[in-house]
């Protein structure tokens, strides 16, 4: 194919619906891997089980959508909860206890990697391996060149009251001035007299429950089966690694940076006449730049987050 | 299916996927380089393999080409992780066994893409006429047998050898204590990634010696539970110790094959297949919590002089009080 | 050898974090033969100013010159090939192997260390690893560690683990030897012993740059001391000068 030609299909491109689909992207990958990169702050290992949480979240609220028949906002509610709390289990019973046995770090990521196998084949076992669909329709605009479907407001309107209140609550609450406390030093935040053990879980708790809410989404806009979240662990992985580990502001500028790179370089692939389906090496590409050209990622460009 | 083939195609399973095993020992066990990517190599050897055995290249070359061009992966790769955290090395690897798969799954030119690509034995007999074929499976079974355990046989006493030197100590110190072993002189970069070249290498061959046994190969299998699968060989088996790593492999597997004859007898609510992943996992945790050592420990000594001065000084004074 | 040679100098380096200079501006020298003495009140700059010369940290501003080569840019390997050793002040053990395991690993131009010699010429490394072992018997017997040679690292003591740190350092038969802290942790009667052997060893041509809070043992033994308060020198002479200088009962008094 000719520069000429690429060039063309470049013009023809509708930049303002790249733009939006990038904002739904960025909003999905912020509110899937805002609970990894707290965590991971925090509790010093990545948990690579949280692409289950994602999962485990879509087939709680397709069970609660779906077969039960409840309306979508419960569904969001309950699988935001039980994820939580199997996620404050998972993290009270095995993760916390290997660590005070003095777990390296490469065993308590071995031990997230076999919790995420116990998940995923329990979950291919009560819902089996078949992809499925939500079944809701939703309405979908269209805005002069733009095609906006319901969910994706929907998604963009979580992810970005999402990242206000987060704000708030960081800035405002006891509660988020000492996980910025225990996220840039654990050890004087311990001293200081703000009880760590207890922020951990209620990140473990809420950064779980979100993960669900993504998961949903993603569900929501193409299938559910039992890598719904494993199928997205490279942009997660590039929005926490991009952010900078734990911190929260710069998960949010990677976020919407990955959905856009991911977006745009869809457009690019196709030009240059690769797969889409290579919108995943975008991600591993970002991981891998960032952590050759500066380990710490976006965060010191949000030192207070 | 005959029992007596049976067995063997499980004795086959642990010879390739020992040689994997050790692979990792070499590289977490005595390194302490937490390698999440070990599916890569091993897909890396097994598609080299398919391609240039199809291109008509003999089966020992096709090998020799899949383990290097999995080390110069593992070079590539170490050359930016090696210098990065553990936890960093874990994102690294873990995803460019998923980029790799990604690769081979879009790009029918490379290995028929989804579709998978048919791969040669490597030592193929031509029987003459009478023979039952039966008997013609145990026969190749037995070449196969024969092939993998004399390449896993030459990958242990390399890595024994390795591991059991000057070089094996600075191999541990890496482990124990990275900064300390690079102020005493050692290049932490330099040989980490000598090791964890020849870790590829090594599991790049067993991709190849995998691929021309099951004759087929698609992107599928080459999942992550491949590498997470090896690691429980690994911490099971004893990560510091490659008896340790066959003994692993070999328990893991009979454990694997096991619950797949269990489902022929008795119903299980649940599918085995369910089933045994959610048991491996369960598994590995426990290990994690009352065994982090593994059955088998390191050894004691790191060189054979050391060693002897131990038994000499012993001898000498169980002499002295008797 | 000439003896009044310096083999180490430092030409104005600073290093600092932020706006805090931990090392500002020091220039020093020390003499190939010599035991020199680098003392100060705690958060002075000395532990910053010896990861500063072993390339731990690189200086901001300034030249360190070992053996009249420049290694400001040295990887911290390669300064130590080069001659230049360090007993930290919090030893740096390897606690899966043995003690004697952990000084092995000290040893300087060890070929059984390449990956092709270790796997095919196992009888040449293997020789010269007999004649390493005698070595580091020798060196245990010194510092008293000799019935440890195959315990476990992880099982030793704090005191245990200081001796075993300059253990290292002797093994590697380094031309100038970097020493924080020393005696402390140590019992005294041994803490003199081993300052008497350095001084020994200074006839060998050994050259010994020291930190140490037992100043009555530094100054027995060292025959020229720095004085770092602030991240710079207030002063520098023989012991007997120092004892003198009011500047040095400043730097310590100064803080309280």
């Amino acid at each position: 194919m000719s520069l000429m030609l690429i060039c063309d299909d470049l013009m023809n491109v509708n930049w303002i619906q790249i733009l939006l689909n990038s904002a739904v992207t960025g909003s999905l990958y912020l509110i899937g891997a805002v609970g990894l990169t707290v965590t991971y702050g925090l509790s010093g290992f990545p948990n690579f089980a949280h692409a289950e949480f994602l999962t485990l979240g879509a087939f709680i609220g397709f069970w609660i959508a779906e077969d039960i028949g409840a309306p979508l906002p419960v569904a969001f509610i309950v699988a935001f909860l039980i994820t939580g709390i199997i996620s404050v289990l998972c993290y009270r019973f095995i993760f916390q206890p290997l660590a005070k046995k003095g777990a390296s770090t490469i065993h308590l990521m071995v031990a997230s990697i076999a919790l995420g196998f116990i998940i995923r084949y329990s979950i291919g076992a009560v819902w089996s391996w078949t992809p499925m669909y939500f079944s809701i329709k939703w309405p979908s605009y269209i805005v002069g060149s733009v095609r906006i479907a319901g969910q994706w407001s929907l998604l963009i309107v979580v992810a970005l009251v999402l990242a206000f209140s987060m704000h708030l609550i960081l800035i405002k609450t006891r509660i988020g001035k000492a996980i910025r406390a225990s996220s840039s030093n654990p050890d004087l935040a311990l001293a200081s007299g703000i009880n760590v053990g207890r922020i951990i879980l209620i990140t473990w708790f809420a950064g779980a429950g979100l993960a669900a809410v993504a998961g949903i989404f993603r569900a929501v806009n193409t299938q559910i089966w039992p890598l719904t979240g494993w199928d997205i662990i490279l942009p997660i992985f590039a929005v926490v690694v991009l952010g900078g580990i734990g911190n929260y502001y710069g998960a949010i500028a990677a976020a919407f940076i990955i959905g856009l790179a991911e977006n745009v370089g869809v457009v690019f692939l196709t030009s240059i006449g690769l797969s889409t389906e290579y919108r995943m090496a975008i991600a591993f590409i970002i991981i891998v730049i960032t952590l050759i050209v500066k380990p710490q990622g976006l965060a010191m460009l949000f030192r207070r987050g | 299916m005959n029992i007596a083939v049976y067995i063997l195609d499980i004795i086959i399973y642990i010879g390739i996927f020992s040689i994997v095993a050790i692979s990792l020992n070499l590289e977490y066990g005595f390194t302490g380089l937490g390698n999440f990517g070990k599916v890569a190599f091993f897909l890396i050897g097994a598609y080299t393999y398919a391609i240039l055995s199809q291109a008509g290249v003999p089966f020992y070359l096709c090998l020799i080409c899949g383990g290097i061009i999995a080390a110069i992966g593992g070079l590539i790769i170490s050359l930016p992780a090696l210098r990065l955290r553990e936890d960093y090395l874990a994102i690294v690897t873990l995803t460019v066994g998923e980029i790799l798969r990604l690769i081979v799954k879009t790009e029918s030119s490379i290995g028929g893409g989804v579709w998978g690509i048919s791969v040669k034995r490597a030592i193929s007999i031509s029987f003459p006429a009478g023979f039952s074929a039966i008997n013609k499976t145990v026969i190749n079974a037995g070449v196969q047998i024969v092939l993998i355990f004399g390449i896993l046989a030459l990958c242990f006493i390399v890595l024994q050898l390795l591991t059991r030197s000057p070089y094996g100590r600075i191999m541990r110190a890496l482990r124990d204590n990275e900064l300390a072993t690079e102020s005493l002189g050692k290049s932490r970069a330099k040989y980490k990634a000598q090791v964890f070249m020849l870790g590829s290498a090594i599991a790049g061959i067993a991709g190849g010696l995998f691929a021309q046994y099951i004759r087929f190969i698609d992107p599928y299998m080459f999942m992550p539970i491949v590498t997470f699968t090896v690691w429980i060989m690994s911490l099971v088996g004893g990560p510091a110790n490659f008896t340790g790593a066959l003994l692993g492999a070999t328990l893991v597997q009979i454990f694997d094959r096991g619950t797949n004859i269990l489902k022929d007898y008795i119903t299980l609510p649940i599918d085995p297949v369910n089933l045994q992943y959610i048991l491996f996992g369960v598994l590995i945790i426990l290990v994690l919590f009352f065994r982090p050592q593994g059955l088998l420990r390191e050894s004691k000594f790191t060189t054979r002089p050391l060693k002897l001065v131990y038994e000499k000084r012993r001898s000498d004074t169980s002499n002295k009080k008797s | 050898m000439k003896k009044e040679e310096a083999i180490l100098q430092i030409k104005r380096a600073s290093k600092h974090f932020g706006g805090f200079y931990a090392v500002n501006d020091v220039s020093l020298e020390v003499k190939r033969g010599q035991i020199c003495g680098l003392v100060g009140p705690n958060g002075s700059g000395k532990s910053t100013l010896f990861n500063t010369i072993l390339g731990l940290q690189k200086p901001d501003s300034g030249d360190i010159i070992f053996n009249g080569t420049r290694i400001n840019d040295a990887a911290p390997h390669q300064i130590y090939n080069m001659g230049m050793v360090n007993a930290f002040q919090i030893p740096h053990i390897f606690p899966s192997m043995s003690v004697l395991d952990n000084i092995l690993i000290a040893a300087r131009d060890y070929p059984g260390e390449n990956m092709i010699e270790s796997l095919f010429l196992r009888r040449k490394w293997q020789e010269k690893e007999q004649k390493l072992i005698e070595e580091a018997m020798e060196i245990l017997k010194f510092v008293n560690l000799d019935m440890l040679g195959f315990a476990l690292t992880s099982e030793l003591s704090g005191g245990q683990r200081k001796l075993l740190e300059i253990a290292k350092g002797l093994m590697a038969k380094p031309t100038l030897f970097l020493l924080d802290e020393p005696a402390a942790g140590v019992n005294p009667v041994l803490g003199k012993k081993i300052f008497q052997k350095l001084q020994e060893l200074t006839q060998e041509g050994m050259t010994f740059l020291i930190i140490e809070h037992r100043l009555d043992l530094l100054f027995e033994f060292a025959s020229w001391i720095y004085v770092l308060n602030k991240g710079i020198i207030v002063a520098m002479g023989q012991p007997h000068e120092i004892v003198d200088n009011p500047d040095f009962y400043q730097a310590y008094l100064g803080e309280k």
